[in-house]
């Protein structure tokens, strides 16, 4: 009991701390950041698009304060433009921070929402999993950590796919010892996940070579400095990985779990308890990904229709990148089904299962 | 390139799941063709909102009762989904709401610009929807686990209270956890990859990264997808074990 209100105690601290230090960070940007003190809307003219759509815009007359740097203190007046849509203005409101570039508006400060999330979700996965969701906190942030360091380290990206799987190489390693600690259910773990990645990576690449890309079209990439095919297939390997990893934790596990029961247990029941998890998590697996990704289309796909744009023409255009990355994210699950299993049940039957 | 993936996915799916394969590869047929028709009647006008919470609740039915049958398991799930829905969109609502997380940030302003953006549409309701939507996936995905495993349980120990079903119920939950939530760290490293490169060679700060637009953005759909898994480990924990303790459902 007492242990576990230290452990509230440290959380409850850190969490207050990164929230004022966010809400107080100023001093750390190189930019101007202003706070909104008075604020008057002032309509102008509406204008109409080809569909006959009406949109009204004003001018927000923006009076505030300087917040840092050398004009602290200063009072500064600022035009903005609004639209009732806002697809590209913001509308801001009093109390709000914005980031200058050279006296315009860059940004709203956004970090402390951003860390207000993050804490809130700390809270709620440590309150709920308990040391559990303390290590799955862990490999998250490390993860981030070490995606972030990686993209930074490489300054001319012509070897983005070598990153890319130098980086799948150790996200693997550490979140399965994270999550299973040092035992052979982990090894045959990390096996499967590097060979699911590879299959899956051989796979995507003969399609590519067949296809040579027909029916996608890159232009939601096309502000890249670097070819946006190699981006794409860095970005896809990548973005199935946690799916990969998951089907293959899920197997390792299970097997691990029903060999400690049955020492025994003959390789054909294991191989049917096997493709019996498999097809229990494929579906739902499957549709986690399909609505993380392919929700991310709904912005674009209203702007399109809302111009008069088709809905088979908005599929064929903008939205295949996201069903490309969706369906080869699928594929991943689906394959590493049974190459877990034939991995695991290979690595894990040859003896004790916790040494 | 996307029909012959399309193609290899059914066939794969087959071989590996049978005829749970092709359920499921129905199901996401049936699932697609329902989101395009929220992203249709969203951009005819009606509340994107109201929508995605509907639109969400349809979609977890048919993925439930559809794939799963209509028992004990997905009865409970359904209501624990319905909860979690209820509760995190006035949250999503809220928070995109201070952080102005409607429209485009100026990054994709490339990708958009051959439209008007004369749309007469609220686009701040349509980032409300997109989260929405885009946690459903992975809630179901908790919640069915947790009710499965569940039922499991309590078939192998009649006698277990309903407090002890809970507590397995909540371990069960932690498990599927720590790895749902590294499969939708990596989708949304995936998706964030490009612009990440795109901020490094723009030579964005740390600061300016964590203020984009575009990465608050994807920040806020995966951090809610999470909070969503999070969220439904008590709630389908105690329906479940709630059902069970009383024998609810027993005959479906």
């Amino acid at each position: 009991m007492k242990k576990r209100i230290i452990k509230y105690l440290i959380l409850f601290i850190l969490s207050l701390g990164s929230l004022v230090f966010f809400n107080n960070n100023h001093f750390l940007y190189k930019k101007d950041i202003v706070k909104i003190q008075k604020l008057e809307t002032i309509e102008k003219s509406s204008s109409f698009n080809n569909l006959g759509l009406e949109e009204k815009y004003s001018v927000q007359k923006i009076t505030a304060i300087y917040l840092n740097n050398k004009n602290k203190g200063k009072i500064i007046t600022i035009e903005n433009e609004i639209t009732t849509s806002s697809v590209v203005s913001e509308t801001y409101r009093i109390n709000d921070e914005l980031i200058m570039k050279n006296n315009n508006i860059e940004n709203l400060k956004r970090d402390k929402y951003i860390a207000l999330m993050s804490v809130i979700f700390v809270l709620v996965i440590t309150i709920v999993g308990d040391i559990k969701g303390i290590l799955t906190i862990s490999t998250v942030v490390l993860n981030s950590i070490i995606f972030y360091l990686g993209l930074k380290l490489l300054n001319n990206y012509d070897n983005l796919i070598l990153l890319c799987f130098i980086e799948t190489l150790i996200f693997t390693i550490t979140t399965l010892i994270i999550t299973n600690g040092l035992k052979r259910k982990t090894y045959a773990g990390i096996l499967s996940v590097i060979a699911s990645v590879l299959v899956l990576s051989l796979i995507t690449t003969i399609i590519i070579l067949i296809t040579k890309y027909e029916g996608v079209s890159f232009t939601g990439m096309e502000f890249l400095t670097i070819p946006p095919e190699q981006a794409f297939i860095a970005s896809i390997i990548l973005g199935g990985l946690g799916a990969i990893m998951d089907v293959c934790i899920t197997i390792s596990s299970t097997f691990a779990e029903l060999i400690e029961k049955d020492k025994n247990i003959s390789k054909k029941a294991l191989i049917k308890s096997g493709r019996e998890i498999g097809k229990d998590i494929m579906g739902t697996m499957i549709n986690v990904i399909f609505f993380t990704y392919l929700s991310s289309g709904l912005p674009t796909f209203v702007l399109a229709i809302r111009n008069g744009y088709s809905v088979s023409n908005y599929l064929q255009t903008n939205y295949t990148l996201e069903i490309t990355r969706f369906l080869i994210g699928a594929l991943g699950i689906v394959i590493a089904i049974p190459i877990s299993i034939y991995i695991c049940e290979k690595v894990l039957l040859r003896g004790e299962v916790n040494e | 390139m996307n029909k012959l993936l399309i193609i290899i996915l059914l066939i794969l799916m087959v071989i590996v799941g049978g005829k749970r394969g092709i359920k499921s590869f129905l199901s996401l047929c049936i699932n697609f063709f329902l989101l395009i028709i929220i992203f249709y009647f969203t951009s005819l006008g009606l509340n994107p909102i109201v929508l995605s919470i509907l639109g969400s609740l349809v979609i977890s039915y048919i993925v439930l009762f559809f794939v799963n049958g209509k028992n004990i398991k997905t009865i409970s799930s359904m209501i624990s989904v319905i909860i979690v829905l209820i509760i995190l969109s006035l949250g999503i609502f809220i928070i995109s709401d201070y952080m102005l997380l409607g429209g485009f940030g100026f990054e994709s302003f490339e990708e958009i610009n051959m439209f008007s953006y004369d749309i007469d549409f609220k686009m701040i309701d349509v980032t409300v929807a997109l989260v929405i939507i885009g946690l459903v996936g992975a809630t179901i995905d908790t919640g069915i686990a947790i009710s499965t495993a569940l039922f499991e349980i309590k078939e192998n120990n009649p006698l277990l209270t309903r407090k002890e079903m809970y507590k397995s119920g909540m371990n069960v939950g932690k498990d599927v956890l720590a790895t749902t939530s590294n499969t939708l760290l990596f989708a949304f490293i995936g998706e964030f990859m490009t612009l990440l490169i795109y901020f490094y060679s723009c030579n964005y700060s740390f600061f300016d990264i964590m203020n984009a637009k575009v990465f608050a953005s994807e920040f806020i759909k995966i951090i809610f997808s999470a909070i969503g898994c999070i969220l439904i480990m008590p709630i389908s924990s105690y329906i479940t074990s709630y059902f069970l303790s009383k024998g609810l459902f027993k005959d479906k």
